[in-house]
């Protein structure tokens, strides 16, 4: 008698929370965000968040933001463990397998599975797309993405003798082009370097994959078990890398990708090899003619993809789901993307999104922005598996211990091959 | 003669190592009070600006986190100052069962980094629903195991017969640790309080992960917005960040610096 009454009683509650929860529809979301450019980016997503609210005042939002795109992830992670996540968040694009693995997201192409639904999907450009699909389902929204360009001091072209609107296109022309730009003081020592490539650490890696890429290969496949660090294309890489310094067109050792904007600025340097993500920085700061240019390939053009995409979380409720879906929609559509674009040097991510007024206006200040989404066709996945930390942390070892003259290329790169293989191999 | 020479030679290279040692902070308060392009590219009649000040002021609701950060470290302070004295008088003054072993125990935590704990200690506190306020920041750390072993240490030095005097003058445990005790041990009170606050003015990683509201996180989660690698470092901004969020430590070393490194050199700590 008294057990079946509290079961009534539960019935009860659960059906007046349903009612309530349906008819309303409202779910408060939680949205956690990384922020890898300049401040302002952090005001510019709280202004798309708080539109979306006042656009949907039966749903709240709680923009997080929460540091890094590595402090994301943990935090994410964290979260998700104690059974608290966030309902959608911006993650690392190659952070996908580890997501996966840690069984946390919800594949996208499960909830959004209209035909209205796919052919939004079908809708962002497939470079972008390819780190975002696993197994034939898309796990990931594109937002945040950037892809490495070409910059160059126009002034300095002019100043060597080389035409100012043809960059170097291929690895031949960019030594030639480097050791005429390379500029010496009286006691021999460099003043200007013909071009800087950030060696060091992860960015160092990144640039890698776009070497790699040009030689016709890639680091890492949509299995994500796979690892391809030791191979022609790769010791190619390397060994151009080297062939600069030898040639006396880049500075030898290890480079920094943090340093390398301001090398670049401060004319220590006629051209660097760095993220999209810098266009508003060097467009505020250079004080001299700049342009930007495919990065020259060894057998073609090629780079890496790089950046964060939309996530959403799998402990959530299908009110959640259905208000996250629309929030992604709306924080991609095409004003919201092309300020977000215009804010960061970020690309946009579809194709509607380039033919807005403000997109329009923005190209036509500064053309340079148009490279990148050009270059997008011969660009591929960045690297990423299963492990990634562990993984890519082998490809780094290899190409710092050769740029600093510890270990020969194919040596090093075979021995970070053997160390990747011992660790994907239980995924296999 | 040689003595002198001595003194010179001496003077001299300890001024060499502070001048050295002096160089990236004299940097960044100069990149901070100077426009960006200055900043690798050293001027001297570059113009002076508080600009960096004003624009990193904004970027973050530094107010809230200033007095958020001050509420944080003033709790912990003062749980830690408490919590600590009571377990190192017990562990130092009674004779109980298991007391090495608990000691020992508490030992081992030292050898624990925090940062693996945080996936538990977040876990812990969404059950009990203090995630997101400024007490579940300051949870993990009301006590510390290296104040115990600090206090206790310092408290073994006391003479046993000061402790014995006072109880056949009639004092009561209270009493004794209060008037014996605790006067006794002050230089490794205000030691302990400025490693302690320091840490907590510092610590960065189980803030952010276990906050998402502006109005309870502390200084450092405003400062990393600055850390911008993806478009470059400002280091002008940067540096002018971190200067301000700095500063109440830094003069309040300057005020009591006689204090601090006299207490240190007593203590012991490095």
């Amino acid at each position: 008698m008294k057990f079946r009454n509290s079961h009534a009683i539960t019935f009860g509650i659960a059906g007046l929370m349903g009612v309530s929860s349906t008819a309303l529809s409202a779910a408060d979301l939680e949205f956690y965000f990384p922020v890898g450019v300049n401040a302002p980016a952090v005001a510019t997503i709280q202004e798309l968040t708080d539109e979306w609210a006042a656009m949907n005042p039966q749903h709240t939002v709680k923009a997080v933001y929460a540091g890094n795109y590595e402090e994301t992830t943990t935090k994410a992670l964290t979260a998700a463990n104690a059974g608290q996540p966030p309902q959608v968040a911006v993650l690392l694009s190659i952070d996908l397998f580890t997501l996966i693995e840690e069984d946390v997201i919800l594949p996208i192409s499960d909830i959004a599975n209209s035909d209205a639904d796919k052919e939004w999907i079908a809708g962002f450009y497939p470079g972008f797309m390819k780190d975002a699909q696993f197994e034939g389902k898309t796990y990931a929204i594109p937002f945040q993405r950037s892809t490495p360009v070409f910059y160059y001091n126009k002034d300095a072209f002019r100043e060597a003798g080389l035409d100012p609107e043809a960059p170097p296109a291929s690895w031949d022309e960019m030594i030639e082009a480097g050791k005429a730009l390379t500029v010496k003081d009286d006691n021999g020592n460099v003043t200007r370097w013909g071009t800087r490539i950030p060696t060091l650490g992860l960015g160092g890696a990144w640039l890698f994959g776009g070497l790699v890429v040009s030689k016709g290969d890639v680091l890492t496949t949509e299995t994500g078990t796979e690892a391809r660090i030791d191979t022609p294309a790769t010791v190619a890489s390397l060994e151009f890398l080297l062939e600069l310094a030898k040639q006396e067109v880049m500075a030898p050792g290890g480079i920094t990708w943090g340093d390398t904007p301001k090398a670049f600025l401060e004319g220590q340097t006629a051209s660097m090899w760095t993220s999209t993500g810098n266009l508003a920085f060097i467009e505020e700061n250079a004080e001299f003619d700049w342009g930007v240019g495919f990065l020259p390939g060894g057998d073609g053009p090629g780079a890496p993809i790089g950046g964060g995409n939309f996530y959403i979380f799998q402990e959530t409720t299908d009110e959640e789901r259905e208000a996250a879906m629309d929030f992604i929609r709306f924080m991609t559509s095409p004003e919201s993307a092309a300020r977000w674009s215009i804010a960061t040097g970020y690309v946009a991510p579809r194709p509607d999104t380039w033919e807005t007024p403000a997109m329009k206006a923005y190209t036509e200040r500064l053309p340079q922005a148009l490279v990148a989404l050009d270059q997008l066709a011969y660009a591929e996945r960045e690297f990423a598996t299963f492990q990634r930390a562990k993984v890519t942390q082998y490809l780094v070892d290899a190409i710092e211990s050769a740029v600093t003259g510890n270990a020969e290329p194919a040596a090093a790169l075979a021995e970070a091959q053997k160390g990747a293989d011992k660790v994907l191999g239980e995924y296999q | 003669m040689s003595n002198g020479l001595n003194k010179i030679l001496l003077s001299t290279f300890a001024a060499v190592i502070a001048a050295l040692w002096a160089l990236p902070f004299i940097y960044s308060v100069w990149t901070a009070f100077h426009d960006e392009k200055y900043s690798a590219n050293f001027q001297w009649d570059a113009p002076w600006t508080i600009a960096n000040f004003l624009e990193a002021w904004q970027a973050a609701p530094f107010s809230v986190y200033f007095f958020n950060t001050l509420i944080l470290i003033t709790i912990i302070l003062i749980a830690n100052l408490i919590l600590c004295t009571l377990v190192a008088y017990a562990f130092v003054r009674y004779k109980f069962r298991w007391a090495g072993f608990l000691f020992a125990l508490i030992m081992v935590q030292l050898l624990i980094s925090p940062e693996i704990l945080i996936v538990e200690n977040y876990l812990t506190l969404s059950r009990v629903g203090l995630t997101d306020t400024i007490i579940g920041i300051a949870l993990p750390y009301l006590t510390s195991a290296f104040g115990i072993f600090l206090l206790r240490q310092t408290f073994l030095t006391v003479p046993k017969s000061l402790d014995e005097a006072a109880q056949i003058e009639g004092a009561g445990a209270w009493r004794v640790l209060w008037n014996i005790y605790v006067p006794l041990a002050w230089p490794i009170y205000l030691a302990y309080s400025l490693v302690s606050i320091s840490f907590h003015w510092n610590n960065f990683l189980w803030p952010l992960i276990v906050t998402n509201s502006p109005e309870v996180r502390p200084l450092t989660v405003g400062l990393s917005v600055f850390a911008t690698v993806d478009s470059g470092v400002e280091w002008s901004l940067v540096n002018a960040a971190t200067l301000m969020t700095t500063a109440p430590l830094i003069i309040a070393f300057i005020i009591f610096q006689r204090q601090f490194v006299a207490n240190f050199m007593r203590a012991g700590i490095k």
